[in-house]
């Protein structure tokens, strides 16, 4: 039946793909997932990006633009009616002015489409184009679901009690684990029931994402991200111990495990099948800096959540999923972002960092599908750079205003306040960082967004950003060449 | 105390300002926040960012050798000899006439001023040269080691050198425009090479096309072999010249020649390179013509070598090597002297 199913969702999706292809040929479209766990600054990216293509920002390396081969660039009509608009206009609002602030995080999929008019220089296709870019936001925790695709319940269960029980987890998890002790699996169903395990384990997974343990490998993805499912049945399950005993019928175990497949075949799969598997480029950002705050644990758990986030990206060809979705994208890039609450100096090793993490994914896994580049970048710098002098010592630090509650070294700001910030060097070793013995002293600090600047005439310039031509390029350079 | 330890300066606390790397702090725990430099005010400040301190500047020269110091001696020798006898002269002028002496020693003393002028300009252009050598040097040192801040003085150095240049102020205001922006060592000498050496190469080919052009069309048309001698070489010292005022070296008498000895030198080195990536080139292109017509092959030869001279001053002039640019190879500039003489006698 499974097999059945499979080859009706390949010709599905191969009908489709043609249909795209006949469709590309006539008005190329480009579709760019961007992708990241929260607070990895997905919003902010987006909204830098659209913004500096479409009022001709500084893009130095972004070769169409420095070239002066990009005539116009204007936001147009999504393709998916379903999907919700990214609200590109009101995360603009939201960071200018005095009371500025970073816009509302992503809590679901979202898209926006920019028209890029360009002239090709490639020496076959030269003269005017028209490159439409479908910019696809969704939070990177929708991608921890991929391995549960092939997972049965029980083996979910199993798996999700052993990782409370590890040391980093075992204190976040007591009120969990102390809701289902007191809960029966094979007793009678109730709503009530599934609703406390489920809001027990809910809590459990939201408080080992907060500061200060910010951890990253929290499966199921829409638990923390629910995007427009919030309440429904089918996000109202929670893992239990089975033991090894059957489960009878109409038990709660048995509810849970409906629901459990509900999730799988109404919630995750539908993602993977109608929005990533049809994208073209995807950019992974990834916030190193708050683990780096909160310890080796943390590092060591975002790496764990990068490998699944991975596995996404190289679903091998005999697998189950492999014949429900063959995702065909072409070049991931892995962004290491925030670069600007560092001085430019470390940048090469946060960078390295982030290159180790990927790199040992990869090795992990056999085959590499896509074209792959690891970048530290910003996409909008709040700071510029220092040298401090303390004493005999210099520091090299960055200037901003620190958010309101944000602290360091005993110090607390009130989101006014300008200061130089040094936060410590990153290790020259990047493996330095994710060793637990390392004990790395460091705090990065978060700042408020940048006022903007204006020139003579009032209008506002090219925002400050840190490598975000470069991300262009590796993104959609060849397609604008 | 860990020195490393994470911390904030409050700005209002520190004896806010600019300080240089080598003053002497004012008590053991003072602060100071410097901004990292802009580009603006390293111009400001020193007008010209000395780079007399890397090392290839001073790598040439300063060694002692029979020939320079015969050269030395005879020179004093003259200029005892020059300045005794205008010494005399005017001292048996004064003898005769106060007045007649008076002007005499007047313009001796202008001799003496324009002289000294003259070679403070020889000097300059040396020194402008041997600058615009020490850049290429760097660059490609730049390029190697990462280290951002000295690209950001590097390419505030060369925006300088074109500061004279109006056709370069667009280049300059992006560059000023991108220098407090995070770029990496590499991109910045590339966006710099693309947006403000560019231009000068395009301008520079162009010349050295036409050059080439002249020269084989005067050649075919020459009635003797020792005009086109001529013609040829006053055009590859023409050429050399304008193609070195484009990269912005402006040599005098001295500097041009130090110009014409790395020429022969890049010449000497590239000629067997040359020949070899365009011999079938050359072999058709000049066996065509001069089976066509012994005066015809003459002249795409001589192109031929005006073309290559001019490359070699591109070479030598550019103050970075070619990377984020393509180098300019012949068929670029002599591509056309050869389709042309293949093509007139087919139509004539």
């Amino acid at each position: 039946m499974m097999a059945a199913l499979g080859a009706y969702q390949e010709a599905l999706l191969a009908a489709r793909s043609a249909a795209q292809a006949a469709a590309n040929w006539w008005s190329p479209r480009l579709r760019l997932g961007v992708t990241g766990l929260t607070r990895s600054g997905k919003t902010i990216f987006i909204t830098a990006l659209v913004r500096a293509l479409v009022a001709g920002g500084r893009l130095p390396m972004f070769a169409a633009q420095a070239q002066g081969r990009i005539s116009a660039v204007r936001l147009t009509f999504q393709p998916d009616d379903a999907v919700a608009r990214f609200p590109y206009e009101e995360n603009l609002a939201a960071m200018r002015g005095p009371d500025r602030r970073w816009p509302d995080s992503t809590r679901r999929i979202s898209e926006l489409s920019i028209e890029i008019d360009y002239e090709s220089a490639a020496s076959w296709f030269r003269g005017a184009r028209r490159l439409t870019l479908d910019i696809v936001d969704y939070p990177g925790e929708w991608l921890l679901d991929l391995p549960l695709l092939e997972q049965s319940y029980a083996e979910f269960s199993r798996m999700s009690v052993a990782a409370a029980r590890e040391p980093a987890r075992i204190s976040l998890s007591a009120e969990w684990r102390a809701v289902m002790a007191g809960i029966d699996p094979r007793g009678a169903a109730s709503d009530a029931q599934a609703t406390k395990a489920a809001d027990a384990f809910r809590r459990y997974l939201l408080a080992a994402r907060a500061e200060p343990h910010a951890l990253s490998l929290l499966p199921p993805g829409r638990f923390l991200m629910p995007g427009d499912l919030e309440g429904s049945p089918a996000l109202t399950f929670a893992p239990l111990e089975l033991g090894e005993a059957a489960v009878p019928r109409d038990s709660l175990a048995d509810l849970m495990e409906r629901r459990f497949e509900a999730y799988k075949n109404h919630v995750a799969l539908p993602f993977f099948r109608d929005h990533f598997a049809r994208l073209d480029r995807q950019i992974v950002l990834v916030d190193l800096l708050t683990p780096l705050n909160a310890g080796a644990g943390a590092v060591a758990d975002l790496e764990a959540a990068l490998d699944h986030v991975l596995a996404a990206f190289r679903v091998g060809r005999n697998s189950l999923l492999s014949t429900l979705f063959a995702p065909r994208i072409e070049r991931v890039l892995f962004a290491a972002t925030k670069a600007d609450l560092l001085h430019h100096t470390s940048h090469d090793r946060l960078q390295a960092i982030l290159g180790l993490l990927v790199e040992r994914a990869f090795r992990r896994s056999r085959e590499r599908g896509a074209k792959t580049d690891v970048l530290a970048l910003s996409a909008l710098r709040s700071t510029h750079e220092a040298t401090v002098r303390e004493g005999r010592s210099m520091l090299a630090a960055v200037i901003g205003v620190p958010e309101a509650g944000e602290k360091i070294d005993g110090e607390e700001f009130d989101g006014t306040a300008e200061a130089a910030i040094y936060p410590g060097d990153l290790p020259q070793d990047p493996k330095a960082a994710l060793d637990a013995k390392g004990g790395l002293d460091l705090r990065f600090v978060r700042f408020r967004p940048p006022l903007v600047e204006k020139d003579g005439l009032g209008k506002i310039r090219g925002a400050p950003h840190i490598r975000l031509d470069r991300a262009l390029e590796f993104l959609m350079g060849d397609r604008l060449a | 105390m860990a020195s490393n330890r994470p911390r904030a300066f409050r700005l209002h606390e520190a004896e806010n300002g600019n300080f240089s790397l080598e003053d002497k702090p004012a008590s053991r725990n003072a602060v100071a926040i410097a901004p990292d430099r802009s580009l603006e005010s390293e111009l400001a400040e020193t007008g010209d960012p000395d780079l007399s301190l890397s090392p290839a500047v001073g790598a040439r020269g300063g060694r002692l050798s029979f020939g320079n110091v015969l050269a030395f001696a005879l020179s004093g020798l003259a200029l005892i000899g020059l300045s005794t006898a205008i010494e005399r002269g005017i001292a048996s002028l004064f003898d005769q006439n106060a007045w007649l002496g008076g002007v005499a020693s007047a313009l001796a003393a202008l001799a003496g001023l324009a002289l000294l002028g003259l070679l403070g300009r020889e000097a300059l252009s040396i020194w402008r040269q041997r600058r615009i050598t020490a850049m290429r040097k760097e660059a490609t040192q730049l390029r190697e080691n990462r280290d951002a801040l000295a690209a950001r003085t590097f390419v505030a150095a060369l925006a300088n050198l074109y500061a004279h240049r109006p056709e370069t102020a667009r280049a300059r205001a992006l560059l000023a425009e991108l220098d407090r922006d995070v770029l990496d060592p590499a991109d910045r000498l590339a966006v710099a090479e693309r947006e403000l050496i560019l231009p000068l190469d395009i301008e520079a080919r162009r010349l050295v096309a036409a050059s080439a052009q002249r020269v084989s069309i005067v050649t075919a048309l020459a009635p003797r072999a020792v005009f086109d001698v001529l013609f040829v070489a006053g055009q590859s010292l023409w050429l050399v010249r304008r193609v070195s005022e484009i990269y912005g070296s402006r040599p005098g008498f001295l500097g041009f020649l130090a110009i014409i000895r790395r020429v022969l030198s890049y010449l000497a080195i590239t000629g067997g390179m040359a020949v070899g990536d365009s011999l079938v080139q050359q072999v058709l292109g000049h066996g065509i013509a001069s089976r066509l017509s012994a005066k015809l092959g003459e002249g795409v030869l001589n192109g031929l070598l005006t073309a290559r001279v001019g490359l070699a001053t591109i070479e030598a002039c550019r103050p970075l090597p070619f990377v984020a640019v393509p180098a300019p190879k012949l068929s670029d500039v002599a591509g056309a002297l050869i389709r042309k003489s293949v093509a007139k006698p087919k139509g004539g």
